[in-house]
């Protein structure tokens, strides 16, 4: 249980820009393009959310560096 | 604490003393305000989900909400509810867990933090506010608080020795992914809900602490108890940034609550100005209604 634990707290402090990017802001993404009728496939405003998420990983922040 | 001549009428002990009878009283107006902007917060949601309200005013309120939803906690982490009888201390939990719910702020995170920030106030390494209480300018400010977790990672490492800090450290960074993961489940079902009512009232909330709390009081301050927090004045009306240009006096006495302030600072302006407080000059006689504005 300790190892599943420090897997999963390793992986949420690398990865968790990316899955934030994916699920907030692919949904949130999604959900202003169906606000403007544009009715295209969910996915691909995810990818658009998880790409968002990937940057700001590469990046170390979602805005400016100081 | 610094070696500054005072004369014998404004020694510490007598400072305390003074203090102390300012650091006694329940700090009832916190809890009614901690606990109404959750309430209120907490209702926006089905007000606006069955179309009572609109998303653009209920937006605005929790702004507002959460522009209130710190100051409570922070009475809870210095444990001005309880004053000290074990009986009480769940007040403070409670009320500091249950008010941060409107900025996603865990209650245990913020009281090691801001144990810290007090006990090391303006050091580069160990002040856990030192990235906002340093930054050049407010969008210094407004970028650093954007941050997020990676500040905190920065501040565990200084701290990880310390077990005490970490136990609360790591208890707060639970609640804090438990947070996380209520938001991204509400955003799936209510998108721009949680995006209007939640994550951005709790951007600018988190915003408006950093600049209010943590950058105005110790701008441009030195090292040491009565040379790390100034008296500052300011255009906006005191009480639309908490009385924050008091903040100095908190920092001096922590027990003091937070609507007792302006009356502490009255009785201990002698010993301020003895001790070169900065700005301390400048506090007015009488701190009521609004003497606080510098147009």
């Amino acid at each position: 249980m300790n190892k599943f634990n420090e897997l999963l707290m390793n992986h949420i402090s690398h990865w968790n820009m990316v899955w934030f990017g994916l699920i907030f802001w692919g949904s949130i993404f999604n959900s202003i393009a169906l606000n403007f009728g544009f009715d295209k496939n969910p996915l691909f405003f995810y990818i658009i959310g998880f790409l968002f998420g990937l940057l700001a990983k590469h990046r170390g922040t979602w805005l400016w560096k100081t | 604490m610094e070696n500054i001549d005072v004369s014998d009428e404004f020694t510490f002990d007598k400072e305390k003393e003074i203090a102390r009878s300012f650091s006694k009283r329940f700090q009832w107006e916190m809890l009614v305000i901690g606990i109404g902007q959750a309430l209120i917060w907490l209702s926006l949601w089905p007000l606006v989900i069955y179309g009572y309200f609109s998303l653009f005013l209920a937006s605005s309120i929790a702004i507002i909400c959460a522009c209130f939803a710190y100051l409570p906690s922070h009475e809870a982490q210095h444990g001005n509810f309880s004053r000290g009888n074990p009986k009480r201390r769940w007040i403070d939990s409670f009320v500091s867990h249950f008010t941060l719910i409107t900025i996603m702020f865990p209650h245990d995170l913020m009281r090691c933090t801001h144990m810290k920030h007090h006990a090391y106030t303006n050091n580069p390494e160990k002040d856990p506010d030192y990235d906002t209480a340093s930054a050049k300018s407010l969008w210094e400010v407004i970028v650093r608080t954007q941050e997020g977790t990676t500040k905190y990672q920065r501040v565990a490492e200084v701290y990880k020795d310390d077990p005490a800090f970490m136990k609360s450290f790591n208890k707060g960074m639970l609640v804090g992914m438990l947070y996380r993961s209520v938001l991204l489940v509400l955003v799936v079902i209510f998108p721009l809900e949680t995006l209007f009512l939640w994550w951005l009232p709790s951007k600018i909330g988190v915003i408006y602490l950093s600049t209010f709390f943590s950058w105005y009081p110790h701008y441009q301050t030195d090292i040491g108890r009565y040379k790390d927090t100034r008296f500052w004045s300011h255009w906006m009306p005191r009480f639309f940034n908490h009385s924050m240009q008091l903040h100095f006096i908190h920092h001096l006495h922590p027990g003091i609550g937070h609507y007792d302030e302006p009356k502490a600072i009255e009785a201990l302006k002698p010993f301020l100005i003895a001790r070169k407080v900065p700005g301390a000059e400048d506090i007015p006689e009488r701190v009521k209604f609004n003497p606080l504005i510098k147009l």
